[in-house]
């Protein structure tokens, strides 16, 4: 459950009720304000209108079969209306209520209308007759809603009193009712409570049966959404559903998944696992307050109303998993793994993953291996699961599940990384907040586990031996094998990463950006976009085709984008061939959509200098339009924009940017105006075309830049043309220009002298050397020579226009070249008519139009595809090539393997020194045959020295914790070691078997008290030291063993201590008969060993027997009561009451005894002499036994293992 | 290929069940498969810690390299002392040098056997390096009973790694030879891989074989059930193989039952009885030589902690 995607939303008053059309995409929405709307929300038009009710309306319901409408509202009164647009009115008005209606509803299959009202009851209609024939009655406030089963004849009603009723109508079934109005009192007898649910502290408004479970959702003001279960004979509350913080309006089952979702006036709408009880999603709204909730019958739609209005709105994640491997497009469908063939059409289920992770969660991603045929998909539920499939190899017969053998484990994204390793990233496991990536193999063993460089969000495949990490900011090209970063291209989070067919671009997708970059990420571009981008793939000539929520676009590898075609329904595309894009629609069906890639097709074959391809295109498509030519323009190529274009100042701008005289000439013709000829003429005169200039300053009658042009050019017949059109402009100025260009001596004269400047026409004749004309002058100004003798004579000018070196006025001076294109010639040679046919498809089709040269490009494509293949080599993908290599080995022979296979191969590490490694019990180590480090430990642990005791058990241990078995003929049999648990096979943690277990010392211990109860006294000494010694070489596995062990050593003490007491007593009497006083002594401190109450009383009787005996009354007495607090069987009862009785007769002892029973003591298990509580002891460092401190440093006499008083670090934790 | 009748003797020899090689009526000598059914008798004998029979079935003059080899091995195996063992063992060396030449008119089936029955001598010989060698480690003999012997040699070596690796690689050549899944379950015995599953099953399998009987299986098995755990299924296996060795045990199972019966709820009296049993009866056997071995250094490191005297009252 990724997001709750909003499908419609609409303004209106505050909506009240809300009723889906079965079939439908309709809605109706009652209002507070008195109408009811019809929306089609898939159109997100208002379809119809009914506003006849006054004042609220709460209610509104749809036929599930026919077109009616039924309306409740406070107007108390139920409105029926037909909804067809050709008939739409209100049919009947059912009257009954008393006060509000708040909720009515058509029974699915009965001609009968349920509703409930303020007035307490429920009522239900027979919309045949328009009458009332039931009334239940018993609620004891307002009834806030009621519902029908959706197949059983049960009501349940939720109300205000705090209570959900169930009612059981069946009787409204079977009996047609009294229908004639006004007698209520019979119809209780058709309906009957069957349940009350009472568990909300607030009344409750909304109560809704599962459709298909015995179950019932409530909501209610106490903020709670409650859920109940129903049996034939009692229904009971099964949870509750918290976290809503204000009244909780409606709670509705979803149709499809175990989920609730519910709506309250914390203007939260809220999605609860059905199962778990926990809450899935939250949607907040910022100020509307939720009234109502409504579930399509059918799809995963609902609908929530609330203060300003209503929302249509789904729950599921409708992407698809799925993974494109070569033309087959491996995808995830209502649970199944399909594979669909993008060229034959065959779409398969391979695979079922119905019981991988939650039911209600389809599979997120899906990553897909060729070489194994095998899938690895992950789910978001559970915290994140993967799992690791084979797919079928044949698809005959049933589907398995991917259960039977698929390997999971948790993470939150798995992708293959090479033929038989997939990564997976696990969000929850971090070692100090360092993520990890774990490298598995094909059998889910950990083999590599790598430290994220970055808190890494998703992973993705990164090309061969790579892994693309996304983090919030980043992506991270990173290494596997070499564990570092490669590169980091800053962008939004990234959500999915496609790769090109060959693997040398890959495009980074997030919510509203795309990165194209590199395999090595030295270049990148990014693109932005303001809507929603869904997914895309690479077409194979390189272009990127996505989609966003509304549009196929494509992008190339520069970063340019546009706009291919339009979207009604998002859609996850797959593969790109030719004009089809294949891709999968919201419910995970293949489908194919026709696109015209000529746009982008034109503008990769421009960045890549096809023009083959580009004529091409520019002459089987309309490619025309601005755009395209602003593009050409703006990537610098307007002398291809040129050919597209037949607006002439666009065309003449054109041609003059890219320098095309010609065309700038034809156009500026065309368009004949000033600025074109001046800009023509600036063009051509930056080109050397002075021809072009030459006729653009005609054309705009610059006279001046003309003469100056044919002086520069030394044509000076043009000039003296100028000179006589200047003559004839009557310009003198311009007359005077072009005879000084033309060097014109006697018309520089003439003007001179026709504008009346005779001094400048005297002198330039005079110095000239033309005298005559010089006086002619004169003489025109009546003047003489007299009269000009001031004048200075001056030399004879040397000004005359420079000699003309090379004529170039035929010349054209070619400074620029005029840029005859590919197309000019393309078009000069006539191809347009005689066009080869060149398809346009890209990569795969290469359908017998190899000649034509535009194909090279294709081809290298083709080669490109091919790259692919030899990438996956890279991949380790390539089964045979790992084949191969072993085979070179095996040939080679030994020698890289010699210092592993060889005969000198070194011996490995034994089990049993992994045995003593593991284990710091020393039985471990005893059945290891580490005698040594057994000893030691015993001897640190518990102070024992004296080890020859031991030797059998240690023999007995070692013997039996190793086999033999020789499996083949005549070789020494391999010893084998029996571990403790058969299953742990891992170095770090096998054990040896336990030979001696406390259930094993156990017995022992039964056989001693056999014993001691026979008075078998040596023997049971003998068994309670064995005991003991066993107790020595017994592992424990747990703090509970432990302390059993601690016990069972104890209570061994006790009894050997006990024992052995009664034993040394025996001796004294048979010894020293005289020493009654050592024996009653003896006898005394036996029944202060901490002995089992049947033994105990033994020890009691005995030492009753012997005080009595000994006439020391008073103590045997105090035996007799001990002995009673024990018990005993009667008779004993009666021979220790005597006891009492004697000692109250006769209150003394005969023998003074050391004997203190009013003082805690214990035994010295040495001089078998009490040791009171705060006097100095030495302890056994094993049993605990208490010592004199003068035997410190002995042999301890009870167990003759140890050393009394020796330090001991005792029992070792045991291990988990 | 070998014939049927060659194919079940090699199935019973590999199988354990000597017994009935041992039984076996020899082919006519004329017979191709005279020789190796020959062989096979012997190494049963042998097997059967009888090689002294060997000398009967094999003539001192033979020409045959296989033959030659198995009775040096019977030899080596029937050796009183270590110039004896010695002597047979460099006439298995000899003949594998022998077998270098090419002059030797030996087929590679011949050839590799020759070298098994060297490698057993070796292994035995406790030669691991020379053993190996003669095996033909890392080269690329396609001998699954070579490969059976390296693989068992690794594994006395603790190196059940280097075990299977050799076995992965006997597999592309071997297919799903029934020694080959022997050697399977013999690391599996060592390794104990999935609970021991791989060897339980081949035995249990193997038991279900109907063209032999060999008690050795149910020893085998018995073994597995006790590395499982399952110590009374394990017993009552022994139990089976005694009985179907005519009521004598021998020391294979003599020494398995010892074991069981130290494990579990059983008086510590019968497991010592079996275990003087085992240790009078088959005083060589690796279990005996080794807990005798074990219990001399018991001996020993108990010198080495000092016992004070017992602690009493100053009486």
């Amino acid at each position: 459950m990724s997001v709750m995607l909003t499908k419609f939303e609409s303004k209106s008053n505050r909506v009240k009720g809300l009723a889906f059309h079965p079939t439908q995409p309709l809605l109706a929405a009652s209002l507070h304000n008195g109408s009811i709307q019809l929306w089609n929300y898939r159109m997100g038009v208002l379809v119809d209108r009914f506003e006849e009710h006054e004042g609220p309306v709460r209610a509104v319901a749809i036929h599930p079969s026919r077109a009616l409408l039924a309306s409740g509202g406070d107007d108390y009164k139920i409105k029926v209306w037909d909804i067809r647009p050709q008939n739409r009115r209100c049919l009947f008005t059912l009257h009954g209520h008393l006060d509000y209606v708040r909720t009515v509803q058509f029974h699915h299959e009965m001609p009968w209308i349920l509703s409930c009202s303020d007035d307490q009851t429920i009522r239900i209609w027979n919309s045949t007759s328009r009458n009332c024939i039931a009334i239940l009655t018993g609620h004891s406030h307002y009834v806030m809603s009621a519902q029908f089963h959706p197949k059983e004849d049960l009501v349940v009603s939720a109300s205000q009193d705090q209570t959900v009723r169930v009612w059981d109508i069946s009787g409204l079934r079977k009996n047609t009712p009294n229908t004639a109005p006004g007698t209520f009192d019979t119809f209780d007898t058709f309906s009957t409570v069957k349940y009350v649910l009472e568990g909300h502290d607030r009344g409750v408004n909304y109560a809704t049966f599962h459709p298909t479970l015995p179950l019932i959702v409530s909501a209610g003001d106490d903020r709670q959404v409650k859920i109940w279960r129903m049996s034939d004979t009692k229904a009971w509350e099964v949870d509750a559903c918290r976290g809503h913080f204000n009244n909780v309006s409606v709670a509705v089952f979803h149709s499809k998944h175990e989920l609730i979702v519910s709506c309250g006036e914390d203007k939260t709408v809220r999605v609860w696992d059905l199962t778990k009880r926990s809450a899935v999603q939250t949607f907040r709204r910022e100020n509307d307050r939720f009234w109502t909730l409504a579930a399509h019958p059918e799809l995963n739609l609902f609908a929530a109303g609330h203060d300003s209005g209503l929302i249509v709105f789904k729950l599921e994640r409708e992407r698809p998993a799925f993974s494109v491997h070569g033309d087959t497009v491996f995808y995830v469908r209502d649970k199944y793994v399909r594979s669909y063939d993008i060229n034959s059409g065959s779409d398969i289920g391979l695979l079922s993953v119905r019981k991988f992770g939650s039911p209600y969660v389809p599979p997120r991603t899906l990553s897909y291996n060729p070489a194994e045929r095998a899938v690895v998909l992950t789910i978001s539920s559970d915290n994140g699961l993967f799992e690791l499939t084979a797919l079928p190899k044949d698809t005959v017969g049933e589907v398995k599940d991917s259960s039977t053998d698929g390997k999971r484990g948790s993470g939150h994204a798995a992708i293959f990384v090479a033929r038989n390793r997939f990564a997976i990233l696990n969000k929850t496991t971090q070692i100090w907040g360092i993520q990890l990536i774990e490298v598995r193999d094909l059998s889910n063993s950990i083999l590599k586990t790598i430290k994220a460089p970055t808190q890494t969000n998703e992973i993705f495949y990164g090309g061969t031996a790579s892994l693309i990490l996304s983090s919030a900011t980043s992506v991270i090209l990173y290494d596997i094998q070499q564990q570092k970063t490669i590169a980091e291209i800053t962008t939004p989070p990234v959500k999915y990463v496609v790769w090109s067919t060959d693997g040398s671009l890959v495009a980074l997708l997030s919510k509203h950006t795309i990165t194209i970059a590199n395999k090595n990420f030295s270049q990148h571009t990014l693109i932005h976009e303001t809507i929603r981008i869904k997914s895309g793939a690479w077409d194979d000539s390189g272009v990127f085709i996505y989609s966003t929520l509304n549009h196929i676009k494509y992008c190339l590898a520069q970063g340019d984008h546009g706009v291919i075609c339009t979207l009604d329904n998002p859609v996850y595309l797959t593969r790109v061939k030719g004009k089809t894009v294949h891709c999968l629609d919201r419910s995970a069906r293949p489908r194919t959509i026709t696109i015209d890639p000529t746009e982008y097709r034109f503008k990769v074959a421009l960045l890549r200098n096809n023009h083959e391809e580009m004529l091409y295109i520019i002459r089987t498509s309309n490619l025309l339009g601005q755009s395209i030519i602003a593009y050409l323009q703006q990537k610098g190529f307007p002398e291809i924009a040129l050919h597209f274009v037949q607006d002439k100042s666009t065309r003449f701008d054109l041609a003059i940017e890219c320098g095309n005289l010609d065309v700038a000439f034809e156009m500026a013709r065309a368009i004949d105006r000033p600025d074109c000829w001046e800009r023509l003429a600036q063009q051509a005169l930056k080109q050397g075309n002075h021809k072009i200039v030459e006729k653009a300053y005609q054309q705009t009658k610059n006279f001046d830049r003309l003469s100056f042009l044919y002086l520069a050019t030394g044509s000076s017949d043009k000039l003296s043309k100028m000179q006589k059109i200047a003559d004839a402009r009557g310009d003198p100025m311009s007359r005077f220009h072009n005879a000084l260009y033309a060097g014109d001596v006697m018309g520089r004269i003439a003007v001179l002298r026709d504008v009346g400047l005779h001094p400048l026409a005297y002198l330039t004749a005079k110095t000239n050397g033309l005298d005559d004309v010089a006086s002619q002058i004169l003489e025109a100004a009546g003047l003489t020579d007299a009269d000009v003798d001031d004048v200075p004579s001056f030399e004879r000018s040397t000004l005359k226009p420079p000699p003309v070196v090379t004529l170039t006025e035929n010349i054209v001076w070619p400074t620029l070249s005029t840029g005859e294109s590919f197309f000019d010639r393309a078009l000069a040679n006539g191809h347009l008519e005689s066009g080869t046919e060149v398809p346009y498809v890209n990569g795969f089709d290469s359908a017998g139009a190899a000649m034509s040269s535009a194909l090279d490009e294709w081809a290298r494509e083709e080669e490109a595809q091919e790259d692919v293949e030899i990438e996956e080599g890279a991949w380790d993908l390539d089964a045979e090539a790992d084949e191969s290599e072993v085979e070179i080995e095996n040939e080679v022979g030994v020698p890289e393997e010699d210092e592993e296979l060889g005969a000198g191969a070194a011996p490995g590490i034994s089990e049993t020194e992994l045995w003593a490694r593991n284990s710091p019990f020393a039985c471990d180590h005893v059945a290891a045959g580490s005698f040594e480090t057994a000893m030691q430990l015993l001897n640190r642990q518990f102070g024992v020295v004296n080890f020859t005791l031991l030797k059998p058990l240690f023999l007995a241990i070692y013997r039996s914790s190793h086999a033999y078995l020789s499996p083949l003929a005549s070789l020494p049999p391999l010893q084998l070691h029996l571990r403790r648990n058969p299953e742990e096979s891992s170095s770090s943690r096998v054990l040896p078997v336990s030979v001696q277990t406390l259930q094993s010392t156990r017995q022992g211990l039964t056989e001693g008290f056999r014993y001691l109860s026979g008075a078998k006294l040596p023997e049971a000494q003998t068994a309670f030291r064995s005991i003991l010694r066993e107790l020595l070489l017994v592992s424990v596995i747990s703090d509970d063993e432990a302390k059993q062990w601690r016990d069972m050593v104890t209570l061994a003490r006790e009894y050997l201590l006990g024992v052995t007491l009664e034993i040394e007593r025996r001796r004294v009497t048979r010894d020293e008969p005289d020493n009654v006083r050592r024996s009653l002594e003896l006898a005394a401190y036996f029944t202060h060993c901490q002995l089992q109450p049947t033994h105990l009383q033994i020890a009691l009787r005995s030492a009753i027997g012997v005080f009595a005996k000994a006439n020391n009354h008073v103590t045997a007495a105090r035996f007799a009561r001990r002995l009673l607090e024990l018990n005993p069987d009667p008779k004993i009862v009666a021979q220790a009451r005597q006891r009492i009785a004697a000692g109250d007769r006769n209150p003394r002892n005969a023998v003074e005894i050391s004997y203190d029973e009013f003082t805690e003591f214990e035994i010295c298990g040495a001089s078998f002499t009490p040791i009171y509580k705060g006097s100095p002891s030495e302890r056994c460092p094993y049993t605990n036994a208490a010592y004199l401190p003068e035997f410190s440093g002995r042999l301890d006499p009870l167990t003759e293992l140890t050393v009394i008083g020796a330090a001991s670090a005792g029992l070792p934790a045991p291990r988990s | 290929m070998d014939s049927s009748e060659l194919y079940h003797i090699k199935q019973q020899f590999i199988l354990g069940a000597y017994k009935s090689l041992v039984d076996l009526t020899l082919p006519d000598t004329s017979s191709p498969d005279y020789i190796p059914t020959l062989v096979y008798k012997a190494r049963a004998c042998i097997a059967l810690n009888t090689p002294e029979a060997v000398a009967g079935l094999v003539t001192e003059d033979t020409e045959d390299v296989t033959l030659k080899a198995v009775s040096a091995l019977a030899r080596y195996v029937g050796a009183a002392d270590a110039s004896e063992k010695d002597a047979s063992l460099e006439e298995l060396r000899d003949l594998c040098v022998e077998l270098e030449g090419e002059d030797v008119d030996a087929d590679e089936r011949e050839k590799n056997l020759v070298h098994v029955l060297a490698g057993t001598a070796f292994a035995l010989a406790n030669e691991v390096e020379e053993a190996l060698e003669t095996l033909g480690v890392g080269t690329n003999t396609e001998s699954v009973e070579a490969v059976a012997l390296i693989v068992q040699i690794y594994l006395s070596i603790n190196r059940p790694d280097l075990a299977r690796k050799e076995f992965e690689r006997a597999r592309r050549w071997a297919e799903d030879d029934l020694l080959l899944q022997l050697i399977e379950a013999s690391i599996g015995l060592i390794t104990g891989k999935d609970g021991y599953a791989d060897c339980n099953s081949f035995y249990t399998e193997q038991l279900g074989n109907p063209s032999l009987s060999s008690p050795h299986l149910l020893t085998a098995r018995g073994v597995t059930r006790l590395l499982r755990g399952e110590i009374t299924a394990a017993k009552s296996d022994f139990e089976e193989a005694v009985s179907q060795q005519g009521g004598t045990a021998d020391a294979e199972t003599l020494a398995a039952m010892t074991v069981a019966a130290g494990l579990g709820p059983s008086k510590a009296s019968e497991a010592d009885q079996l275990w003087s049993q085992l240790s009078s009866e088959y005083p060589r056997h690796p279990l005996v030589a080794d807990v005798g071995r074990k219990a001399q250094l018991f001996d020993e490191l108990c010198i080495k902690f000092d016992v004070p005297p017992l602690a009493a009252a100053a009486a």
